[in-house]
């Protein structure tokens, strides 16, 4: 076991290596200029030369690799005389754009990205699996139909359609002020603040992106419910409740894990559409914000770096949670 | 979402973000503007709300705030400049006052020392006194543009510093301190009196000084790049949370006196600005009207701003005026491009100015052609050319045929320009910012030149670049998409940048052409006069000279509209400054 | 004393969208504690349906089954066809236990064996997981499952074929039952294995006194455990007998076609093995007559052409030793000698 992490864990890292310097790649050969988008006025080439400067883009991709990846892990500093500053490592870099740190604007916005997450998270394993069940349990009935709809339409609806349709909805019934939503507090000085900005952004979430959950668990169930070894247990003289719970669900609801684990892990990467229309302080709209707007590299970096990482670790997470619920896969 | 939203009003002040407004669409009436805060009914106390898609303003920090909406929230707001624009509507608003100094400022030398004296018992938020260091630390960090970006560069051209062989101050500015000692020389402190001395004579120089970026900024206070987060207020207000992306809230400056301030009359307890909010959700707070104590910052997306207008009961709460803004068709008449004036007067007949207009929204909405590269706004600047539009042979939609009857001259008198304008295989290379409204305006200026046997190409050019790369000599086409607004009430903020090479936004590429050596000179003749009328008179005769050399075709004079809850009081439209006068806005009872 | 199971006159069909398949057709037999029937037949012939309609495991909403299916209990008889779905829940696993074919796929892959025989043993009996453990290790012991201590945590993949039979067998006796379903229990084991497995079930069934079903396809399996055997083809019984009748004098072409189809050692070595021609009938559309008539070489042997119009009655030439088919007693005789050494 100790191997297989080992292993698995040096795969993590060259793979996150990789994806650092593919980005950082992609955004020099990019067609965009950061050092043009702050030229301002006077756009002469002096001036570009100098944000060039500024913005530590005067190197050699190589090199501003490297002074990124030194930033990993020393303190690194910006700008000359009196206007010298520095980011502690481990650092991402700094963003002019947003006059901070990425390390910290990181610190800022996961909380609110991993909250968001968590909460659409439960509710939509809680609803699409419980769906799965029912429509599996019912099949052909009315009960099986109407999930069938709901997976139809979770499915086809994007969720930045249903987001700002609800949102608005939500808004015109006086459910919430349009204002004043959005705005972050944190679930240990304000669990009810907490729960009113995002209880909105979790429902619409978990309710399409639960149709997938509900699709998927209810074929799941249907075809464990005809194996052998269900039978055997119901020749056993098991009853139903337990036979369900105890031997479909398992069988059924294991393979879902390793979806559930890649869908989390995306999810904390940030939702950026959900983010976006809520105006949630997140990860996914401070990096779509560094991409369309900003052109902010090291915002770029930052954001896709973690979510790529969180993508892989969670998968090394859920291989062995796997293995843990099915003994077939269990590593000597 | 809005793509456009989300780019739009990013770039500096007068350049016009090139994605932004050009969405609009036809339909509504027209209004007229409101009256200005009238004092009977004015109220104070409450808390105004601001509401945007964007994430934050361009800059907060003043040496970098060059947006028209951006400096006047600012400078009405959190601080303050040695003179101001008077906060009224109409051209009156375009007049200077004193602000921090006691009068408009004193020139002397023929315009090339100005001196101004601070008032008494201005302060800063912590209560300590607003000096005249203050103001020349202010200024000076213009020239550090190794973090002070985007900012008016007027102050670092006139300044009498000297400039190193690439073009730059030699001076870089208070953080690395080279060349201070030059600096110190050129901006003079003595007492409450502060000094410029410039390298020409400036006649205007004190309407430059009401960009913030000529406002003090207390050193002690001063935190570089991470000063556009929390910059120190002498203002009425003072910044009392702000995070990025989410909410600014200002609060009461306690230390700013009423009795030191002739401009500001702070209304409301509480202003709030909420950035990032859905363009959707604002059009339906403005639409429901429910969030009466709003403004919205944006403009409504097209279908919104169609609705809103068409509804009579919301007549007090919009406007839609005249930006300061003139959009245009820039040519690049440099050898080997557009040399030939026959074929670039066959382009402007060709043009389909009415195609263009209903494309982005049309003449409700967006614009109304113009003949001139000066608006008409800057009132003593302005007078109908002659030519151009005013030309028989003018036809909105297109003339083909006087197009064709033009190029059939140029056939003989520039058979290069014509062949390439012709051919299949050559043609003629238009610069336009990459954006789907773009795209769509490119068929109707290719299908208008087409008529007139034109051969038209388009380069498609990211918008965050755009004017990098066409500012750039080597990389501009033929003609190039832009548009320019007055930094003030003065010419000299539109004929020198646009037609003179130092000016810095000269895209005609003019100063190979036989006439640029005299052009040039009246241009900088009529910069150092000191006689406004004469100056006005050679301003009108310039502009003419560049409408009839064709250095820019088919000017629009476009339009802005702003829309307002029923309990904002006190809305009126601050002309210099393109927005509101934010100053004298309040919240209804 | 009375059968511990009397299967009588039991129909089982299922509706589907292309017809009713008609899976078993009037089907009665019984076996008494001690014995052991087998019920022979090829795949889709009904046996399997038959014996779970017995147990009680068809869908009750998806599938119509009549007749009568009677446990007889200590406590009085049962009827697993009309008793209430709880009821018979109760008696499965106790009462009449089942073990299937694969042993791989009817072990849940996710629990160790222990859990699951101590799963099947905690429905019926009070006591603690120790307890459970205890009993599981017993049983696998009895079955012939070394280290059983040791493998109880063990989970069915890490176990070989035979030895996951015997698991199941371990779990099916876990509650002592008085009637033991094994439906092809040897088929997906290696030929060694096979006869291992069914000494153990013979050896079982001594040591419980069960009554024993044993459903194959196999007649050599039939010969070395079954004390009767029944015949099914397209969802009837065609012949019942004794073992030894069976095999020295069957009454149908079927069970005919059937031992000429297996390798006998007490025949010549020049002997060729007779596959049955043709394939059996689709459930849903029967043929008239006689179901296997299309397949029969004898039937023109029957006048007026019967066998493709009458159905041919169950006609018992003994009390134990029944058969469908309309062919005489002489005629049999005749074809059975023609076959070659059966009589």
């Amino acid at each position: 076991m100790l191997k297989f992490l080992a292993k698995r864990l040096t795969a993590t890292v060259v793979v996150i290596g990789l994806i650092s310097i593919s980005v950082f790649l992609i955004f020099s050969y990019l067609p965009m200029d950061p050092a043009a988008l702050t030229c301002g006025k006077a756009c002469n080439p002096v001036v570009i030369a100098a944000n060039r400067h500024r913005l530590g883009l005067d190197v050699s991709v190589p090199v501003q690799y490297g002074r990124f990846v030194k930033g990993l892990f020393v303190d690194r500093t910006w700008g000359e005389g009196a206007a010298k500053f520095s980011c502690p490592a481990p650092g991402f870099g700094y963003s002019f754009n947003r006059h901070e740190c990425v390390t910290q604007l990181i610190k800022e916005a996961f909380p609110v990205t991993f909250s968001l997450a968590i909460g659409s998270f439960i509710l939509w394993m809680l609803l699409g699996i419980s769906f799965g069940i029912v429509a599996a349990r019912k099949q052909g009935k009315w009960q099986d139909k109407a999930a069938t709809a709901f997976v139809v339409a979770g499915v086809s609806l994007p969720v930045f359609v249903t987001a700002l349709l609800t949102l608005l909805a939500a808004s015109k019934l006086g459910l919430v002020n349009p204002i004043e939503f959005g705005r972050w507090v944190s679930p240990f000085t304000d669990p009810i603040g907490w729960l009113k900005t995002f209880y909105l952004p979790w429902i619409v979430l978990a309710l399409f992106s639960s149709a997938s959950y509900t699709r998927f668990t209810r074929s799941n169930v249907i075809e464990t419910s005809s194996e052998d070894y269900i039978r055997t247990a119901r020749a056993k003289g098991l009853s139903e409740k337990v036979i369900l719970r105890k031997h479909t669900l398992r069988a059924a609801l294991a393979p879902l894990l390793t979806l559930a684990g890649i869908d989390f892990a995306v999810l904390l990467g940030g939702a950026i559409f959900t983010e976006t229309i809520f105006n949630l302080p997140g990860l996914g709209r401070l990096s779509i914000n560094a991409v369309l707007t900003d052109y902010d590299l090291p915002v770029i970096l930052a954001t896709t770096m973690l979510a790529a990482t969180l993508v892989v670790v969670m998968n090394l997470i859920v291989d062995v949670l796997y293995a843990y619920l099915d003994p077939r896969v269990r590593v000597g | 979402m809005s793509g456009s939203k989300m780019a739009r009003r990013h770039l500096s002040r007068r350049l016009i973000a090139t994605t932004a407004a050009t969405a609009l669409m036809a339909a509504g009436a027209l209004v007229g503007m409101t009256s200005g805060a009238n004092a009977a009914s004015v109220q104070k106390g409450g808390t105004l709300y601001f509401v945007t898609n964007q994430q934050q303003f361009n800059h907060m920090d003043p040496s970098r705030n060059y947006t028209g909406r951006d400096i006047a929230f600012f400078n009405s707001y959190l601080y303050r400049n040695l003179v101001s624009y008077k906060p009224v509507k109409g051209s009156a608003g375009s007049s200077l006052v004193p602000d921090l100094a006691t009068n408009t400022g004193v020139p002397s030398k023929a315009a090339k020392v100005w001196t101004f004296t601070l008032r008494q018992g201005i302060t800063w938020e912590d209560g300590s006194a607003v000096t005249c260091a203050d103001v020349q630390y202010g200024v000076s960090r213009a020239f550090a543009t190794d973090v002070i970006t985007d900012g008016p560069q007027y102050l670092v051209g006139a300044l009498n510093i000297p400039l190193a062989s690439d073009g730059s101050s030699v001076y870089k500015g208070p953080y690395k301190k080279t060349g201070q000692a030059l600096y110190d020389k050129a901006v003079t402190c003595k007492g409450n009196t502060i000094t410029f001395n410039l390298n020409r004579s400036f006649a205007d120089f004190n309407y430059a000084l009401t960009y913030p970026a000529a406002s003090p900024v207390k050193k002690s206070k001063d935190s570089g790049d991470k000063y556009d987060l929390r910059p120190y207020s002498d203002g009425p207000y003072k910044i009392g949370a702000y995070k990025l992306g989410d909410e600014l809230h200002l609060v009461r400056n306690t230390a700013w006196k009423q009795s030191s301030d002739t401009v500001r009359t702070p209304y409301p307890d509480d202003i709030v600005v909420r950035f990032g909010l859905s363009p959707d959700v604002i059009d339906q707070i403005m639409l429901d009207n429910s969030i009466p104590n709003t403004v919205d910052l944006d403009s409504l997306q097209p279908a919104a701003l169609r609705t809103f207008f068409a509804d009579s009961s919301k007549a007090g709460q919009r406007l839609n005026v005249f930006d300061p803004y003139v959009r245009y068709a820039a040519i690049n008449v440099s050898p080997g491009h557009l040399d030939c004036l026959d074929v670039r007067k066959a382009l402007f007949f060709a043009y389909n100015t009415q195609g263009l207009i209903d494309l982005s929204g049309g003449s409700v909405f967006y614009g109304q052609p113009g003949d001139n590269p000066i608006k008409p706004v800057l009132g003593l600047d302005y007078a109908p050319t002659t030519g151009n539009i005013h030309d028989p042979a003018y036809n909105i939609n297109g003339n083909p045929d006087k197009a064709k009857a033009l190029l059939a001259q140029a056939k003989t008198s520039c058979p290069a320009t014509y062949e390439r304008a012709t051919n299949p295989d050559k043609g003629l290379y238009y610069d336009l910012p990459k954006s789907a409204t773009q795209q769509k305006a490119s068929v109707i200026i290719q299908t208008a030149m087409a008529a007139a046997g034109i051969v038209m190409k388009f380069n498609f050019i990211p918008p965050g670049q755009y004017y990098a790369t066409v500012q750039d000599v080597t990389k501009q086409g033929d003609l190039s998409r832009a548009g320019w607004g007055a930094d003030w009430a003065n010419a000299s903020t539109v004929v020198y940048p646009l037609f003179v090479k130092e000016g810095g936004f000269d895209m005609s590429q003019n100063w190979n052409e036989a006439s640029y050596p005299a052009y040039k000179a009246a241009v900088t003749a009529a910069l150092n006069m000191t006689n406004r009328t004469q100056q006005a008179a050679a301003w009108k005769k310039l502009a003419q000279t560049a409408m009839d050399n064709y250095w820019v075709i088919s000017p629009i004079f476009s339009k802005g509209q702003e829309v307002w809850g029923s309990k904002v009081g006190g809305v009126y439209f601050w002309e210099p400054q393109g927005t509101f006068g934010f100053g004298q806005l309040y919240v209804k009872a | 004393m009375k059968p511990f199971l009397e299967v009588k006159n039991l129909f089982v069909s299922f509706p589907t969208e292309d017809g009713v398949v008609r899976a078993s057709d009037d089907i009665s037999f019984s076996v008494s504690r001690g014995e052991t029937l087998a019920v022979v037949g090829e795949s889709g012939s009904g046996k399997s349906v038959t014996t779970l309609a017995v147990m009680g495991l068809h869908n009750r909403k998806r599938t119509n089954i009549s007749g009568h299916a009677i446990l007889n209990l200590p406590t009085g008889p049962v009827d697993t066809i009309s008793a209430p779905e709880e009821t018979v829940r109760k008696l499965r696993g106790k009462s009449m236990a089942m073990i299937f074919q694969d042993p791989m796929s009817a072990l849940h892959p996710y629990y160790s064996i222990g859990n699951q025989i101590t799963e099947a043993w905690s429905l019926y009996n009070d006591g603690s997981k120790a307890d459970g453990t205890k009993r599981a290790i017993e049983l696998l012991d009895l079955v012939g499952i070394p280290g059983a201590a040791k493998r109880v945590e063990e989970y069915p993949h890490q176990f070989s074929g035979g030895m996951r039979q015997r698991v199941m067998i371990a779990m099916a006796l876990v509650n002592n039952p008085s009637l033991l379903i094994a439906d092809e229990p040897t088929t997906a084991l290696d030929v060694t294995i096979q006869s291992q497995i069914l000494q153990l079930l013979r050896d079982m069934q001594k040591e419980f006194n069960m009554a024993v079903v044993l459903i194959t396809h196999d007649l050599g399996v039939v010969a070395e455990v079954a004390d009767r055997v029944c015949v099914m083809y397209a969802g009837k019984i065609v012949e019942q007998a004794k073992i030894d009748e069976l095999y020295y004098r069957p009454d149908h072409p079927y069970t005919l076609g059937l031992l000429n189809s297996i390798p006998r050692v007490d025949r010549g070595g020049d002997q060729r093995l007779q596959a049955i021609p043709g394939q059996p009938p689709s459930l849903i559309s029967l043929p008239q007559g006689c179901s296997f008539r299309p397949r029969c070489a004898h039937s023109k042997l029957v006048p007026n052409n019967r066998c493709a119009t009458d159905v041919p009655e169950l006609y018992e030439k003994t009390e134990a030793h029944g058969s469908r088919c309309h062919l005489t007693e002489s005629q049999l005789v005749q074809i059975r000698t023609s076959a070659g050494g059966h009589s």
